[in-house]
């Protein structure tokens, strides 16, 4: 005998620690439909971008997320540059592709180790995490904060990497490509984690291009779409790396893509290393932003980002709106989730890597 | 054979991977962005500091006898993100790689940059002008260190008459 009932879970998720409402009608063991209600956290970010000025919503872009931090404020000034016609020197853009992929790497490790633990293989979580800290380690030494990197502002870069640190640098990334390699053998051969993600929350090619999503999501079923090659920003036009994509379309395809793209991130930033031309971080003096609009767009570690700015030729944005990946990828969750079991849910959420954060500003 | 067991091992064989802390220091890089650190004798309330600042950490207030400024950087309001010391012009903000900021409730009000900034005075008729410490006459005056020590008035003057010494010659020798 089945019986239908709706299970509500959230607002506190266990996946995600993030609020996060979801209603679920159960079959049994089986999901029949999902109804998500998002809003918990909401923080007014966008109109605080509009009371403060230029300088100050470059940190203020920087909180809107963690794990996304660099690529929030990068997009933004990305945006005013634009705008004002700001030309940033090609060693800051060098610079800034270095901050991204530094980020990527250490954002795909954090969402891997979530998924371990997710399928109750915890000791498996905590070695990703602690292979993770060798670019968090990186991070803290370079820049100065093992999340928030402050290192973009309106015209290039706050911190250059001097030959010491250079080194330092590549250190990390050696001691972390091998520990990279084996990590992936585990969670492509490991048992447990095969039995547990493979075959689950599918999504097809057609339904990935349906509901435009973006990201590892959108690349794990075959749309190969990925920022960096499609319109080329910073230096990314001038390094060689390999788009990601896979056609299985399922969690574990996703949690293997995002380790194999943070590997092409290992060798994106040594190239930036060995590439980058000598000269300023930053253009001189300060530009005034003048009336009228722009857009920029980024590929964060979860997908597409999106800034619009509108000036009225103050010192404050007139309308400064964002467009996060996230948004994209959850209404997806409903085509992901239908006919999965109740115990999948956590994991097939997690696969996405939202950023609630992000999403409610 | 499970793949991860021989990691598994290795790491067991290896022991914590975690700092010591509070047992023993924890290494912290030179470049750590800690508590913002205010130098008085390189200021010279300009005001950027404040002005970048996205927390609001950073107050500027006047003296009530007018000597001076009160230059106050709020540690819990702040949030480490170092654009003021970045934009500094002089570098009187820095970011040390303090970041042992627990503190009692008590000392909420007191835990801040606390500093006072005295005005200058103008070289040629005493007016009360943004201070201008030797370190920054050094550094931004170097061109025109008389200049640099004038009030705006002075300066104006100073400047007219320089203009029109130079025109005044100038004249002469086309002559
Ligand atoms: S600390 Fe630096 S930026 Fe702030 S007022 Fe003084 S000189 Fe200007
Ligand atoms: S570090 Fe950032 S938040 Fe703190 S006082 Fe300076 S500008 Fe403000």
């Amino acid at each position: 005998m089945s019986e239908t009932y709706t299970l509500p879970i959230g607002p506190l998720h266990v996946a995600l620690e993030e609020p996060m409402y979801f209603d679920i009608k159960v079959e049994g063991e089986t999901v029949q439909g999902v109804e998500l209600a998002a809003g918990h956290v909401h923080r007014g970010m966008e109109a605080l971008a509009m009371h403060r000025n230029y300088f100050q919503n470059i940190t203020l872009t920087e909180r809107v997320c963690s794990l996304c931090s660099n690529s929030h404020p990068a997009t933004f000034c990305m945006a005013v540059e634009n705008l004002a016609g700001i030309e940033v020197p090609m060693r800051a853009q060098y610079l800034r592709v270095i901050a991204d992929e530094v980020k990527r790497i250490a954002s795909h490790l954090f969402n891997v180790g979530i998924m371990a633990h997710l399928t109750g293989f915890d000791s498996l979580f905590m070695h990703a995490m602690e292979v993770r800290e060798l670019m968090q380690d990186a991070k803290e030494g370079v820049y100065g904060n093992r999340m928030n990197l402050g290192q973009c502002t309106i015209g290039g870069t706050r911190t250059d990497i001097d030959a010491d640190i250079a080194r330092f640098l590549r250190g990390q990334l050696e001691a972390l490509k091998p520990q990279l390699a084996e990590l992936y053998g585990v969670f492509e051969r490991d048992p447990l984690i095969r039995t547990r993600t493979r075959g689950i929350g599918l999504l097809s090619e057609q339904e990935a291009k349906l509901h435009a999503v973006v990201g590892p999501v959108a690349r794990a079923s075959g749309v190969a779409y990925d920022l960096r090659r499609k319109a080329p920003y910073a230096a990314y036009d001038e390094l060689r790396f390999e788009v990601q994509s896979d056609t299985a379309g399922d969690v574990h395809s996703r949690a293997l893509l995002r380790l194999r793209e943070a590997v092409e991130s290992i060798s994106i930033v040594e190239q930036c290393l060995d590439q980058m031309p000598e000269g300023p971080v930053k253009s001189e003096g300060f530009v005034a932003v003048p009336a009228g609009e722009s857009v920029a767009r980024t590929e964060a570690p979860r997908g597409e980002l999106i800034y619009y700015l509108r000036s009225d030729g103050s010192d404050t944005p007139q309308r400064l709106k964002w467009r996060v990946p996230t948004y994209m990828n959850w209404e997806a969750l409903q085509v992901m989730m239908a006919g999965c079991q109740v115990a999948d849910i956590p994991l097939i959420v997690n696969s996405i890597d939202p950023c609630i954060s992000c999403t409610e500003r | 054979m499970l793949p991860f067991l021989k990691i598994m091992v290795r790491n067991l064989l290896q022991g914590p991977s975690t700092d010591p802390f509070p047992f023993a220091p924890a290494k912290t890089p030179a470049r750590f962005r800690g508590a913002a650190v205010h130098d008085s004798e390189k200021c010279i309330l300009c005001g950027i500091c404040r002005h970048v600042c996205a927390a609001g950490a950073i107050q500027l207030r006047a003296a009530e006898d007018g000597s001076g400024m009160q230059f106050m950087l709020w540690h819990n309001s702040c949030v480490y993100c170092g654009m003021c010391a970045h934009y500094c012009p002089t570098g009187a903000l820095t970011m040390s790689d303090n970041w042992h900021l627990s503190h009692l409730g008590e000392d909420k009000y007191t835990f801040s940059e606390d500093s006072f900034v005295p005005f200058g005075e103008c070289a040629q008729c005493g007016a009360r002008i943004q201070p201008r410490p030797n370190v920054i006459v050094e550094k931004l005056g170097g061109r025109a260190p008389d200049q640099f020590l004038l009030c705006p008035k002075c300066k104006r003057e100073s400047l007219v008459k320089h203009a029109s010494d130079t025109n005044l010659s100038q004249f002469r020798e086309k002559q």
